[in-house]
């Protein structure tokens, strides 16, 4: 029987209304698509455009639909967010070590005049990232610990909150930890003539920065998955 | 049946559903629908977050084939964890039913309101 448009128009809704989550909304428009089509085909009053109508109305409105997605879509932001998290941690934990395997292989040294500075920045470098450390195994258990809710209720609300505030506390630490390493990193640079053996400290810096902007990215996309939900919320 | 208590427990509903095997949404449904006599009428459109929603709680894993209309299907069956889930939200559901059919028995048969 030929299609009359009511489906691809109600999937155009629905696909509007998960805008706040666009790989989650491709995936949700094609399933519905599916079913769509399959309820439509099966139904037995033999007019097409009211057996489409009929399919449409027992799946509901695409915004009511589009909303119990969102409790769904911000669990796994913030599983993405966790994970991203432990990684990136692991990653700068090799690379900060690398470097100073490096340093003790090139027996390259900070400058007397600047060890002072140097061992306030090694201080401050490993308080930030063991904090950053703890506070990220929280933050991924807790997110882990916690069953998705059906709909984002006050409570539900307030869970992926505290799993946001610790995921955001966790890459504040490991940014102050990676600029100490940059310091640190400064003052090798500033001890010695810069020759090709800089760029391995260099490059180790760039790939730490790198992790930590690809975490301030991801909290972003959070934070805007959480306002454009709040707003679908509203309507 | 009141749509309030059919919410209260689709997790269950569903994971039952797909204890028979491995099928997309729209057999989910009707899957439902045939084993519960037509009783539960759900929004089609609650089952599919639900779907999602026990994904990625593991108790689900799916996998996406190419239907014979050509269509992408999405096909969702249960992880070890899910059938685990089952097993257990079976075992509660049937102390609570249990329990509130001792309460029931013998207590006199109310009209409905008219």
């Amino acid at each position: 029987m030929q299609e009359t448009g009511l489906i691809s128009d109600y999937l155009d809704r629905l696909g509007d209304a998960l805008r706040f989550d666009r790989s989650l909304s491709r995936g949700v428009v094609w399933e519905v698509e599916d079913h769509l089509q399959e309820a439509a085909a099966a139904d037995a009053v033999g007019d097409r455009r009211e057996a489409e109508r009929c399919a449409i109305a027992r799946f509901g409105d695409p915004h009511a639909v589009a909303a119990q997605f969102a409790s769904v879509s911000l669990a796994r932001e913030a599983n993405r967010t966790g994970a991203a998290l432990i990684l990136v941690i692991a990653g700068v934990f090799v690379t900060m070590k690398s470097r100073v395997v490096w340093y003790a292989v090139t027996q390259w040294v900070v400058c007397d005049d600047m060890k002072a500075v140097s061992g306030i920045a090694g201080l401050v470098d490993r308080y930030s990232f063991w904090f950053s450390v703890v506070v990220a195994i929280g933050s991924f258990a807790y997110i882990n610990s916690r069953c998705v809710s059906p709909i984002l209720d006050a409570g539900y609300h307030r869970q992926l909150r505290l799993a946001f505030v610790l995921s955001l506390v966790a890459t504040m630490f490991l940014a102050v930890s990676v600029i100490s390493d940059g310091v640190l990193t400064a003052l090798h640079l500033r001890s010695t003539e810069l020759h090709a053996f800089a760029l391995v400290p260099i490059i180790s810096m760039a790939i730490e920065a790198a992790g930590v902007g690809v975490l301030a990215f991801q909290i972003r996309s959070m934070t805007r998955k959480a306002v454009s939900i709040a707003a679908l919320l509203k309507t | 049946m009141e749509g309030e208590m059919l919410k209260g427990h689709l997790d269950m509903i569903v994971l039952a559903a797909l204890a028979t095997g491995p099928a997309h949404g729209y057999a989910v449904i009707e899957e439902i629908k045939r084993k519960s006599g037509q009783a539960f009428d759900l929004p089609e459109g609650t089952v599919y977050p639900a779907l999602h929603r026990l994904e990625q709680a593991n108790l689900l894993t799916s996998r996406w084939v190419t239907a014979e209309s050509g269509r992408q299907r999405r096909v969702y069956a249960l992880t070890r964890r899910g059938e685990r889930a089952l097993a257990e939200r079976r075992a509660v559901w049937e102390q609570f039913s249990d329990a509130i059919g001792r309460l029931l028995e013998g207590a006199p048969q109310c009209k409905k309101p008219a």
